[in-house]
C-alpha cells in the first residue's frame, strides 16, 4: 500500500474549527454541560473515548454543543513494528461517530515488538527514516479516509544519526506524506532551549499551508533544562514565539493543553482569552 | 507496505531498553542486553547537547514512563490504593511495572495481572482480601469501558420457532464478570467508595461474596444475584444450549423452574442476545 496511494487526501469536510479551543478534560464536563461556556471548540483526546458506556456518552453530549476534534497518542507512526490494526480501527470508529474537524497524533514511536511504553519517543531524522514515516501516514490516511495532523514533539534526546535538522525533516514529511501540520509552539521553544538553535529558524522552514492548529502549554524549567508537562500557564518566550507564528501562517485555530494539575475551567478561558488577543483585530 | 530502515529497528530496541524497566521481561523477541549495557549503547548513539546531558534525557524518559504506568493503575485500582495508603501502593506498583510490560497502546488495557501479582506479593500479605478487592476493581473498570451492546432483539427471538427453544444460547452482557471471593468485597469496595456515607467498619467474618459485575447502558453495576441465579449465571455464561440448562436445574436439589426466571433476567438486562446454531448457517 502506501507508495501506491496517488490520489490526494482531503481534510475532513466538517465541522470547521477557528479561534482558540480549549483541551476537553473530564473535570470541566459538568461545567460544560451545564453552563455552556463560549469556547469555539474543544480538543478530545482520543484514547479516552475508544470504549463505550459514560465517557463516549459525554463526549456525544459535547459534541451537540462544540465543534470537536481528536487527538491521540497511541498511532506509533515512527514505530517499526506493523500498525496496531485494533487501535486504528477503534480510532475510526469513533471518528465515524463523533465527526471531529480533523484527528491529530505525534511524530514519535512508543513501541517495540508489541510492548508499548505508553510515551512519546522521538526518531532519527534521516531520509530513509522520512521515506519510512512519510509510508505509514498514507497508510493510516488511506484506512481513516481522511488527512491527518502529526504534532512536533520536545524530544529529550537526539540522535547522532540524525542527517537533517528537525524543522527540515518535519517541512519535508508533511509534503511527501500529504499530511497536514499541528505545531506545538511550545514543544518549538522548549527544544530550541534544550538543544541550542534558533527557534526562528524552525518556523521558517514550516510550509504555512500545511499548518492546521498550534498548541500551546506550559512548560517546567528543572534548572539547566526544559520539560513539557502541560502543568503550568503559558510562558513569556511561548507567547513571543506565538505572536511570530500567528504572523507567519495567519489565524491557525489554537489550542490551551494543560493535562497535569488541570485548573477551573475559568484559568483556562483566561489562558485562550490571552491567546485571542494576540490575533490580529478584524 | 514499506520495511523499516534497519538501523531503526536496532535504534528502537535499543532505545526501549535503555528507557524501560522492564524491558528484561519483555517479548522473547527483543534482544536482551544488560540494563547498563543498554543504556552504554545508547549513550554513544546520542548526539551531546549543550543544556540537556544524555543522563538528564535519559532520566526524564525513564521517569515519564514509570510515571505514566503507576498513574494508570492508580485510577484503576484506587480502593486497593486506599486500602493499603498511597505510598504503598507507589512502591508496590513500581515493582509492578518492572515484571508486567503494557502491551497496548491504550493505557486502559494495563494492569490485568495485578490481582494475580498480589497474592504473591509478600508485603502485602496482611491483607488476605486485598487480591479479591482487585479483581473487583478490574472487572468494574473494564465494565465501564466495554463497547456499547445493543438490547436484546426481542424480534429476533420472537421468530424462533418453539421446537427449536431448547436449542438456543443465551449470552449475558458482554461486559459481565462473574466474581466470587470468601471476603466480602462488595462491602470493602462500597465503603471505599468516596462518596460512601456509611459505616467504613466491615467485618470481614461475614459471608463471601458472588457478585455479577456488568454494565447496563451506562450504568455499572455490582448485582448480588441469590444463591439459584448464581448458578444459573455460571451455565449461561459456560454457553450452554438452553434445554439443557433446564434439565440440568430441574434434575437438582433444590429444582429451579429457569423458564420463569428467564423473564425477570431480560426485565434486569441479564440477558444481553442469543444464538441458534441453525440461524448461524
Amino acid at each position: 500500500m502506501g507508495t501506491v496511494v496517488t490520489s490526494k487526501m482531503a481534510p475532513r469536510p466538517s465541522p470547521r474549527i477557528q479561534g482558540v479551543g480549549i483541551g476537553l478534560r473530564s473535570q470541566h464536563y459538568a461545567h460544560l454541560l451545564t453552563h455552556q461556556p463560549d469556547v469555539p471548540w474543544l480538543e478530545a483526546l482520543s484514547d479516552n473515548y475508544l470504549g463505550g458506556g459514560l465517557p463516549i456518552h459525554h463526549l456525544e453530549q459535547i459534541r451537540a454543543i462544540y465543534p470537536l476534534t481528536l487527538h491521540g497518542v497511541g498511532l506509533s507512526l515512527g514505530s517499526v513494528d506493523p500498525i496496531n490494526r485494533d487501535y486504528l480501527n477503534r480510532l475510526k470508529t469513533l471518528a465515524d461517530r463523533i465527526e471531529p474537524a480533523h484527528i491529530s497524533d505525534h511524530l514519535c514511536w512508543s513501541s517495540v515488538q508489541g510492548d508499548y511504553f505508553n510515551d512519546l519517543a522521538p526518531l532519527p531524522y534521516t531520509e530513509a527514516v522520512l521515506d519510512y514515516v512519510a509510508d505509514r501516514i498514507l497508510q493510516v490516511q488511506e484506512f481513516l479516509g481522511c488527512r491527518i495532523l502529526i504534532e512536533n514533539l520536545s524530544p529529550y534526546l537526539q540522535f547522532r544519526h540524525n542527517s537533517l535538522t528537525e524543522w527540515d525533516f518535519i517541512a519535508t514529511l508533511v509534503n511527501k506524506a500529504d499530511c497536514d501540520l499541528l505545531l506545538d509552539i511550545n514543544n518549538v521553544y522548549v527544544n530550541a532551549v534544550n538543544h541550542g538553535f534558533d527557534p526562528l529558524d524552525y518556523l521558517h522552514a514550516i510550509p504555512p499551508e500545511r499548518v492546521k492548529e498550534i498548541h500551546l502549554a506550559g512548560y517546567e524549567d528543572q534548572g539547566g533544562f526544559l520539560f513539557d508537562t502541560h502543568g503550568y500557564p503559558v510562558q513569556a518566550g511561548v507567547w513571543q514565539l506565538y505572536q511570530v507564528a500567528l504572523e507567519q501562517f495567519g489565524p491557525v485555530p489554537t489550542l490551551i493543553e494543560w493535562d497535569t494539575d488541570i485548573p477551573t475551567f475559568e484559568v483556562l478561558m483566561a489562558e485562550a482569552k490571552k491567546a485571542s488577543g494576540y490575533w490580529p483585530r478584524d | 507496505m514499506a520495511t523499516p530502515p534497519s538501523e531503526l529497528r536496532e535504534l528502537q530496541n535499543l532505545f526501549y531498553q535503555a528507557i524501560v524497566p522492564h524491558a528484561q521481561q519483555a517479548s522473547p523477541q527483543i534482544a536482551k542486553l544488560p540494563v547498563q549495557t543498554s543504556i552504554d549503547q545508547l549513550a554513544t548513539q546520542i548526539r551531546s547537547q549543550d543544556n540537556l546531558g544524555f543522563e538528564q534525557g535519559l532520566a526524564a524518559y525513564q521517569g515519564s514512563v514509570m510515571g505514566k504506568l503507576t498513574r494508570a493503575l492508580e485510577e484503576i485500582y484506587p480502593v486497593c490504593c486506599r486500602l493499603v495508603g498511597p505510598e504503598f501502593f507507589a512502591a508496590m506498583s513500581r515493582v509492578y511495572v518492572r515484571q508486567h510490560p503494557s502491551r497496548s497502546p491504550d493505557l486502559g488495557d494495563y494492569g490485568s495481572q495485578l490481582p494475580s501479582f498480589l497474592e504473591q506479593f509478600e508485603p502485602a500479605a496482611a491483607l488476605p482480601y486485598l487480591p479479591d478487592v482487585a479483581r473487583l476493581e478490574w472487572s468494574w473498570h473494564r465494565a465501564f469501558n466495554a463497547m456499547d451492546q445493543p438490547g436484546l432483539d426481542f424480534q429476533a427471538l420472537g421468530s424462533i420457532p418453539q421446537e427449536q427453544w431448547g436449542q438456543i444460547r443465551f449470552e449475558l452482557p458482554h461486559s459481565s464478570v462473574l466474581l466470587a471471593s470468601r471476603y466480602p468485597i462488595h462491602r470493602i469496595w462500597q465503603a471505599n467508595q468516596p462518596d460512601n456515607a456509611e459505616s467504613a467498619q466491615v467485618n470481614l467474618d461475614q459471608a463471601g461474596a458472588q457478585l455479577l459485575i456488568w454494565r447496563d447502558r451506562l450504568e455499572t453495576r455490582i448485582d448480588l444475584p441469590n444463591e439459584a441465579d448464581w448458578q444459573l449465571l455460571q451455565a449461561f455464561a459456560a454457553g450452554h444450549p438452553f434445554g439443557e440448562i433446564c434439565a440440568q436445574f430441574l434434575d437438582q436439589e433444590p429444582t429451579l423452574d429457569v423458564a420463569t426466571r428467564l423473564p425477570v433476567w431480560v426485565q434486569r438486562g441479564w440477558i444481553a442476545g442469543f444464538l441458534i446454531e441453525d440461524m448461524d448457517d
